[in-house]
């Protein structure tokens, strides 16, 4: 929950545009200000919540936080797939916007010290693991080895290619990148994400991954991670559903008998596999 | 209490509701449970009226072109635009002025709207929905019967013995009448669905023959000779109450049984089994769609032939039912929106017909037919010059090119539409909660749907609109009201002539014909209109079926399909049935086919691949949707939704003129 | 417990017009249909009227509401926002028991979770509710299966039960208390219990013998719902069925699915609305790009029935989530009301 608890969580917050970075194609990062300079400074979350982020004129949306909880700029980034999103790619520098939140449960983090962190991410799948990444390099020393494992379609396919050029050069910090069709100025590996994890030699004992990409990924991801030996529940991921109201309300985003905006959107593969319904 | 009585508007099945009015908005809407039809039911798009009804999408003031854009005026202004632009077309008006109705307006709007055409502007070229596909069934059934419109009752459904469905997806374009069709089911009705896709009403059917694409006509064609075959017909009863059905059964002497069955793919056992059901069940109903992609005449005219060759017109639970996907199709017709039709199904032929009308209007009006618009459109040497279009989507997409050619465009509406982009003056007109209106389901049930708020910035009611119209040609129209309109229908029309709105708002509307014959309205057919007897339809004995090529194995066949409706431009006005509407595309954004596992595995395509289709005429690429409903051989496209399909479909008006039962043949490749 | 004479027993909702907006059955006449709706004054509720079509959960969580104003000038970059809250107090006159135990579900589920939804909150903390025990069942009532009827024993300010010449009046809050004192009521003897008692159990004994048997087949059926062990075959029976009308969560007193639009006005400005959805259509679930993960309509009736029937629920509201009206029953357009499907799971459990 945020830390200054806002009364009415029905309403949003005003914030404007201040920076429009493109990334790959159909994806913008959005570096958005609060109006309310009270709002901006204590505006906190946790690495894997959400906001609903409110398009003038066109609806709200639930858009996942890629920043780190600490020392840094507060952005989203947006795939156009649908009538909000596609009002917000049209909107410019200055432009303003409704966030509410933030909301989720978010990845838990104190439960996790000391143990090795293996990140396993596909397309756009990075952006709400992205907080998560840059959090746990603010504080390397309480972590044992981490390891980031990236796959995309194409190199084109990439998010976030300036933050990957850093982590490849960062000492103790294993970043491995493939792609499933290279282009031929590609230099990194070629093949599906889920080869990676045999290379990168990932452990499993006192160890926690994070998955997070389509749902085919998905599936042989964790059959990977479980055939080396890891439990299902130090498996997490981030789950999607349409919302709209982001507070257990409106039951749209009902799984089983959770609701991912409030039980979620971080779930253990030990729970994904109790759901009861398709995910 | 908030809470008032009124009748939805969108399909032809004509569900009662209510609607929560307050503070002069519409708030909600609820069903009605003691109507008539639909017994405390609706469908998602009447659950979610009250969405529509509150939209502020609307065409707030009329607008002329000017430079290129549209330019806001006044009522007058527009008005006399339109006249002055339209003057040079007096003379020759039969050939070069056409008014294309709109089956969704309301008896009142549609009748000054041809009373306009035909005195004003002195043309009778004026049509009411495209192809013509409901006009085509009620041909047949006049003739017939004498009984312009489905000969049974909505109420009645839940009672017939056997039910016979040809094609037609009942449960998403009618679903309340479908809902009586599942229930007669569950009641012990025998259910029979002839179509060549699984769809759900053939889910809830007691058999589902699924026939080749293209065969309906041939399966029943063999249905008829079947029941002859076996001796199921009554020759007395036919000798006595029918004529002509000594030529109906030539016509079907050409058919080869054997060849039925491999044409249709339906064992002759399973044929004479149904033939026997409809013979000997002591009720019998059939169910078609008209409109878009309806039946053919032909086919129509054999179901009917059927039906009639088992002694099943008139009875008590029987019926013909043709089923109107438009909330005021039936009714548009009932008004004379046709080149050849006045109020009634009376003809223009008919000179003491058309003298009661000059009496009762006072001025002459020309009794030569006119010509179907979409005809005209589609004949390069038609000489059509102008056209007044109200509240339309079909012909926009099918003769974009044809009408942005044309010299003049006015556009009648009350919800924004692309029309609009193309007309020369656009004129505003209230919706049907705006204004006092009537409309006519699919069952002959005329309904009164009463004003309840204010109209949207103070646009004018039909009446009122096109009486300012008639008094630009110096012709004082004296309507205060829509009643006053529904006065003057019903003294010209035999069959509503017993209707008042007092009396509508005592029951839940009138079945016609009310007259003094039938005081009280008219339920079922139970004897031919006219005296006399019924009469065979004539049809045709080709019996061919469309096969697929060497070089084209595939057989498309289109339809309409789930939520799919007149591309929803009254649709996108709201937010949960255009959701709805929008399911299947955003899983399938750029269209879809839908063709069976088999074929696909063949084709080496999987679920969401892009493939191209190509065709005698042209090609389009589509995404493959894997589905069990349609056969080996058979792909299907849904029609007409101007999002999934591009042109490719427009561009075989040949093949589409067969309606439901077109079939091109196409070949399928992965991209 | 109180007593007021049956002649009288309106003067209670007058007094309570003096200041809420009273709500209470309605008939209109025309189309033979009760509905529980606003009235000018008390002489246009018709108090033992049958079980209104619509259920009364409009009150509180109306079809369609705007919850939010904004206006946003693209030009200026100036966005104004302002959050719109029901002010009326109203008081709900002649609510039946089932309709009570919906609104209870209601309140369990939108105030006392995680979040508290402050626009349902503002509707409910203004009410004041006044119960009328049913003395006789509707035609498809099933109540003493769910627990919920034929009289209510919490949740409402003032119960009401039709006694011989009298009507019992009984307080269940301090609001109620206060409005027998304003009013000035007799007390009523002990053996008016015993007469209550009487009258609900002679209403319990009207039910049809189908309804009661039904009590020990629900709590079973909730059971297998729950553990998942029914067949699909049981799922795709019902689902072919189902029209995806939406009926059945929008006459249910405990279904409080929505979903919210932004709304835009031809001043330019813009409503956020808040309206009912309903599980039961396809794109519910449905997010943008390309996952559907409920699709089949199978599926989407499964959920319904979990959701109304499951412990899980039952946890959040306290009491299980159907409150046996009956009403999805008639509204349904194939044959799938929630006491139709109880019966179909029953023959699978029984094979």
């Amino acid at each position: 929950m945020c830390e200054n608890d806002k009364k009415v969580v029905t309403i949003p917050e005003v914030a404007t545009i201040v920076e429009i970075k493109d990334e790959i194609q159909d994806v913008k990062t959005f570096y958005l200000k609060f109006d309310n300079p009270d709002i901006d400074k204590n505006f906190k979350i946790k690495s894997g919540q959400f906001v609903m982020l409110t398009v003038f004129g066109a609806g709200e949306s639930a858009i996942s936080l890629p920043p780190s909880p600490e020392n840094d700029r507060f952005h989203l980034s947006v795939k156009r797939v649908g009538k909000v999103t596609d009002a917000l790619h049209k909107l410019e520098v200055g432009d303003k916007v409704g966030i509410r939140g933030p909301f989720g449960n978010g990845f838990p983090f104190e439960e996790l010290k000391g143990k090795n962190l293996i990140y396993v991410a596909g397309g756009i799948g990075l952006i709400p693991l992205r907080s998560s990444i840059v959090h746990a390099l603010q504080h390397r020393e309480d972590f044992g080895r981490i390891i980031v494992l990236l796959g995309a379609r194409t190199p084109a396919d990439l998010m976030y290619q300036y933050n990957i050029e850093e982590w490849l050069k960062i000492e103790g910090f294993e970043c491995y990148v493939t792609v499933d069709q290279a282009t031929p100025d590609w230099k990194g590996e070629t093949g599906f994400v889920h080869y990676l994890i045999e290379k990168a030699n990932v452990p499993v004992e006192n160890s926690v991954a994070f998955v997070c990409g389509p749902p085919i990924m998905f599936n042989s991801v964790i059959g990977e991670l479980m055939k080396r030996g890891m439990k299902d529940d130090a498996i997490l991921s981030t789950l999607e559903r349409h919302m709209k109201c982001g507070i257990g309300k409106c039951q749209h985003c009902s799984i089983g008998r959770t609701l991912v905006c409030t039980d979620g959107p971080v779930y253990s593969f030990k729970q994904i596999k109790t759901l009861g319904e398709q995910i | 209490m908030d809470y008032k009585s009124g009748v939805c508007t969108f399909c032809g099945t004509g569900c009662g509701n209510f609607l929560k009015v307050k503070d002069g908005a519409v708030h909600g809407v609820y069903s009605m449970r003691n109507h008539p039809v639909s017994r405390g039911r609706l469908c998602v798009r009447g659950w979610h009226i009250h969405e529509l009804l509150m939209t502020d999408q609307r065409i707030s003031s009329p607008m002329i072109r000017v430079d290129g854009s549209l330019k806001e005026v006044s009522y007058d202004e527009a008005v006399d635009f339109m006249f002055e632009k339209m003057s040079k077309y007096k003379e020759g008006a039969a050939k070069e002025v056409g008014f294309l109705a709109s089956p969704r307006s309301s008896n009142e709007d549609i009748f000054l709207f041809t009373k306009l055409a035909r005195t004003v502007f002195k043309t009778n070229n004026i049509t009411l929905d495209s192809e013509s596909g409901h006009r085509k069934s009620l041909d047949v059934l006049y003739k017939g019967t004498g009984m312009a419109g489905m000969t049974g009752s909505i109420a009645a459904v839940s009672k017939a013995k056997f039910i016979l469905v040809v094609g037609s997806d009942v449960t998403k374009m009618n679903p309340i009448i479908g809902s009586e069709i599942h229930k007669a089911e569950m009641a012990g009705a025998k259910v029979v669905t002839i179509s060549s896709r699984v769809s759900q009403i053939a889910r809830l059917s007691t058999l589902h023959l699924q026939v080749n694409p293209g065969s309906k006509k041939v399966l029943l064609a063999a249905l008829a000779k079947a029941l002859v075959a076996e001796g199921h017909h009554d020759m007395e009863w036919l000798s006595k109450k029918t004529s002509g059905s000594k030529e109906f059964l030539e016509s079907i002497n050409s058919l080869n049984l054997t060849e039925a069955e491999n044409l249709t793919g339906i064992a002759y056992n399973t044929i004479a089994a149904v033939a026997k059901d409809i013979a000997g069940s002591e009720s019998a109903m059939a169910f078609w769609s008209t409109g878009i992609s309806g039946l053919d005449q032909d086919t129509v005219s054999f179901i009917y032939n059927l039906f009639l060759l088992a002694g099943k017109i008139g009875g008590e639970n029987c019926g013909m039912n043709p089923l109107t996907g438009i909330a005021n199709l039936q009714g548009g017709y009932d008004m004379g929106a046709a080149p050849d039709l006045l109020t009634g199904f009376q003809s223009i032929d008919d000179a003491s017909v058309v003298n009661k009308f000059k009496d009762a209007w006072g001025v002459d009006i020309n009794s030569v037919p006119g010509r179907d618009i979409y005809n005209l459109l589609g004949d390069p040497a038609s000489g059509l010059k102008a056209l007044v279009v109200a509240d339309h989507d079909e012909g926009i997409i099918r003769y974009k090119k044809e009408i942005e050619g044309l010299e003049f465009v006015a556009y009648i509406g009350t919800y924004l539409n692309p029309f609009m982009d193309i007309a020369d003056v656009v004129i505003p007109v209230a919706g049907s909660i705006e204004n006092d209106g009537t409309y006519t389901n699919t069952g002959r049930r005329v309904q009164l749907s009463r004003k309840r708020v204010d109209t949207f910035n103070n646009v004018y009611p039909g009446w009122k609109l096109y009486s300012s119209m008639a008094a630009k040609a110096s012709m004082k129209w004296d309507y205060s009201s829509s009643e006053d309109v529904f006065k003057e229908i019903a003294s010209l029309t035999p069959s509503y002539s017993g209707i008042t709105y007092s009396k509508l708002e005592e029951n839940f509307g009138i079945q016609w014909p009310c007259n003094d014959r039938f005081p009280a309205g008219c339920e079922s057919l139970d004897a031919p209109m006219n005296g006399g007897v019924y009469n065979f339809a004539p049809v045709s004995s080709e019996f061919s079926v469309p096969a697929a090529k060497a070089d084209y194995p595939i057989l498309l066949i289109t339809g309409q399909g789930q939520h799919f409706w007149h591309q929803n431009n009254i649709m996108k006005n709201t937010y949960i049935p255009r959701r709805e509407y929008r399911a299947t595309l955003l899983l399938y954004p750029n269209g879809y086919v839908e063709i069976c596992k088999a074929d696909a595995d063949a084709l080496k395509v999987r679920d969401k691949w892009t493939v191209k289709i190509s065709s005698q005429h042209g090609s389009m690429n589509v995404d493959v949707k894997i589905s069990e409903d349609v056969k080996k051989g058979t792909a299907y496209i849904p029609y007409f939704i101007r999002e999934m399909i591009t042109e490719f479909l427009m561009e075989h008006t040949q093949d589409l003129q067969r309606g439901e039962d077109a079939i091109i043949p196409i070949r399928i490749e992965g991209v | 417990m109180y007593l007021i004479e049956k002649s009288k027993v309106m003067t209670i909702a007058d007094e309570l017009a003096k200041e809420y907006e009273l709500y209470g059955p309605v008939v209109d006449k025309a189309a033979g249909q009760v509905f529980f709706d606003r009235v000018e004054g008390s002489g246009d509720i018709s108090l033992m009227a049958e079980i209104p079509a619509l259920p009364p959960k409009a009150t509180v969580f109306p079809q369609i509401e705007s919850i939010m104003k904004y206006k946003y000038d693209r030009e200026t970059k100036n966005a104004v926002i302002e959050p719109v809250f029901s002010e009326a107090k109203k008081a709900l006159f002649g609510l039946r028991p089932c309709d009570l135990a919906g609104i209870i579900c209601l309140d369990r589920f939108f105030i006392g979770q995680e979040f508290v939804d402050d626009v349902y909150l503002e509707h409910r903390k203004r009410m004041f509710i006044v119960t009328n025990t049913c003395v006789v069942p509707f035609k498809q009532c099933f109540c003493v299966c769910t627990d919920s009827g034929p009289d209510a024993d919490e949740g409402y300010d003032l119960n009401l039960t039709e006694a011989g010449e009298f009507y019992l009046v009984e307080s269940g809050s301090e609001k109620g208390a206060a409005m027998i004192e304003k009013l000035g009521l007799a007390k009523a003897g002990d053996e008016y219990r015993k007469i209550k008692k009487d009258v609900v159990d002679k209403s319990i004994s009207l039910f049809e013998d189908l309804t009661t048997d039904n009590k020990a087949w629900i709590s079973r059926v909730m059971n297998r719902i729950t553990t998942g062990f029914i067949k699909d075959d049981v799922w795709e029976y019902v689902g072919k069925q189902c029209f995806e009308c939406g009926a059945c969560t929008f006459v249910c007193p405990s279904c409080s699915c929505f979903n919210i639009e932004d709304h835009n006005r031809f001043d330019k400005s813009t409503d956020r609305l808040r309206t009912w959805d309903s599980c039961s259509f396809e794109g519910y679930t449905n997010m943008a790009g390309d996952h559907n993960p409920r699709k089949p309509v199978e599926d989407r009736r499964n959920k319904r029935f979990f959701c109304k029937l499951s412990y899980s629920q039952s946890k959040k509201y306290l009491r299980p989530g159907c409150v046996g009206c009956g009403r999805c029953q008639w509204v349904c357009p194939g044959d799938i009301g929630l006491p139709n499907v109880v019966t179909y799971i029953r023959r699978e459990i029984t094979e």
